[in-house]
């Protein structure tokens, strides 16, 4: 990059379903919130990244009702319609263009307003796909979760694991929704079935949720903060539709993080990042996490869960938060991963702090069977 | 907090029709439903074949003309499948389906793109990856989607 960039600040609001709050109220809350944090005023950003969807919120230009919430009124302000982490990536270029030099990312979904797996369903192919009625994010990924168990021998029992462990540590996590401190593997294959083997407790939860990073330039973050957040790589990459996909490996995010690994200049890059939190909208998903991000090899997923290497206390750990089955405001979700991975490196995560965090990986998703991703490796020390 | 007096505000949730153009391609596809067969489009230069078939590959972005469609045998190995126990109901909830239904992701013989499609006349227990499955038509064909009821394993 020609130029360094920090996380300076980020604040999120506390998730749920359908809380007594305003889309609007929810998008001020974690903008002054960041803000806050940054020990900054609005005046001192430069550019705003809005991060909401049409469909999502019920209206054409979800943005221009926000931007009053935002603080960015005759600002300059643009918008992403996909995973806020993938807004974080525009701010950074805007940053880099050399034309600004600090940014907001504010990311919103209220999952309440109106189903999310309802709109996957419009993400399909309307002339072929629709017409079968039976697919949707969730069907789509039960085949993709088959799929995945019979090629590499994955029981049910393993898979419920990481929903174990996730809704767990979301117990922890104040800012969660779906916190289950006594959940175990019996109570996640009892709950109900979806789409066979996915379960309610497979699914991550429909919440309603924002969340606001802060970017700056090198000579500012400096001015801001003394503890900046080092955006040290980042990677994206997008798979094709998923007619022409193989549904087997999550590949684009495989080659997400191999950019984003070497720009962070990571050689070894399961030894060298001290957590990781990725988005996970269903449990299988993150045992093929595990092996795209190169932690196991391919179809090794299941023994990392079983050995507990990314429960709090493991080698690596993975959604101390709670991870997107802890809370899901879909487009804010990435975003959230990178206020949490940010969290871990500034030692503010509370009763989830993972001890002596350098750097931490972020993931953020958009669509059907994790079709677009992003990895952020960020650090502590420049 | 109270439960809230909901107020219902017209035009949610939005209700609007929407007219795609299929295009050439597609619209071959559809039609030749009538005649019972499924069509593909085979990359002239990298040979990937695509079900329905397109204008242009996606893959090394080579013009598919419609002398590179070609028919498929209707049959194809399931490689991927669930047993549905609920359904959209397009408003957002999921209901409970009376009876499971199956979906299948199928590879069609002489093709590389993955169709979803229902399966039927199948015990869910008896399905395993890797079977052979073929289209049950409708009756009366009429060149419509609707034409492919679903597939089946084939005998």
């Amino acid at each position: 990059m020609n130029r360094k960039i920090a996380i300076v600040g980020y604040a999120q609001t506390h998730h749920e379903h359908d809380p007594p709050n305003t889309r609007e109220g929810m998008v001020f809350e974690a903008a002054k919130g960041a803000l806050d944090k940054a020990g900054i005023t609005r005046e001192a950003i430069d550019t705003v990244i809005n991060v909401s969807s049409d469909y999502q919120d019920g209206r054409t230009i979800s943005n221009l009702f926000l931007v009053m919430a935002e603080g960015a009124y005759l600002k300059d302000e643009s918008k992403v319609e996909m995973d806020g982490a993938f807004g974080v990536l525009y701010a950074m270029m805007r940053i880099l263009s050399g034309n600004h030099d600090t940014a907001m990312v504010v990311g919103v979904t209220q999952g309440s307003i109106f189903s999310p797996h309802q709109i996957s369903f419009y993400t399909l192919d309307p002339t072929f796909d629709r017409q079968i009625g039976l697919l949707n994010d969730i069907s789509a990924a039960a085949i993709q979760a088959r799929m995945y168990k019979n090629k590499h021998d994955v029981s049910d029992e393993q898979i419920a694991m990481v929903s174990v462990k996730n809704l767990v540590n979301a117990a922890s996590n104040p800012y969660a929704h779906r916190k289950i401190p006594d959940l175990n593997v019996k109570k996640v294959l009892g709950s109900k079935l979806y789409y066979d083997p996915i379960r309610e407790l497979n699914i991550s939860p429909i919440s309603d949720g924002a969340c606001a990073v802060v970017l700056a330039s090198e000579e500012k973050a400096k001015e801001i903060t003394d503890a900046p957040v080092w955006i040290k790589g980042v990677g994206s990459c997008q798979d094709s539709y998923l007619r022409d996909r193989n549904l087997l490996k999550l590949e684009s995010l495989e080659i997400a993080a191999k950019k984003a690994y070497e720009m962070a200049g990571l050689k070894n890059p399961s030894k060298e990042f001290d957590v990781a939190e990725v988005t996970e909208r269903f449990s299988h998903e993150e045992l093929m996490i595990y092996e795209a991000l190169g932690l196991c090899s391919e179809g090794r997923g299941k023994i990392l869960i079983e050995t507990g290497v990314t429960e709090r206390k493991g080698q690596i750990p993975v959604n101390p938060s709670g991870g997107a089955l802890g809370a899901d405001p879909v487009l804010a979700t990435g975003l959230v991963r990178i206020a949490e991975a940010a969290k871990q490196i500034r030692g503010e995560a509370g009763k989830y702090q993972i001890q002596g965090v350098r750097q931490a990986l972020a993931h953020g998703q958009t669509g059907l069977c994790a079709q677009s991703n992003i990895v952020f490796i960020l650090g502590g020390e420049e | 907090m109270e439960k809230r007096e909901i107020t219902q505000v017209s035009g949610m949730p939005i209700v609007a029709g929407f007219q795609w153009s299929v295009g050439k391609m597609m619209e071959r596809f559809i039609k030749s439903f009538a005649e019972r067969k499924i069509l593909a489009a085979k990359c002239p230069k990298c040979g990937y074949t695509y079900v329905p078939p397109r204008l242009r590959c996606g893959k090394c972005y080579t013009k598919i003309e419609e002398e590179n469609l070609v028919e498929l045998s209707g049959k194809g190995t399931l490689i991927g499948y669930t047993t549905a126990y609920v359904q959209l109901d397009g408003k957002g909830n999921f209901l409970d389906l009376d009876k499971p239904k199956m979906v299948g992701a199928i590879k069609l013989e002489d093709s590389d793109s993955t169709i979803f499609m229902p399966l039927g006349e199948v015990d869910p227990k008896d399905v395993k990856e890797g079977i052979k499955v073929e289209a049950v038509w409708r009756k009366e064909t009429k060149g419509e989607i609707a034409d492919i009821v679903y597939f089946k394993p084939a005998r």
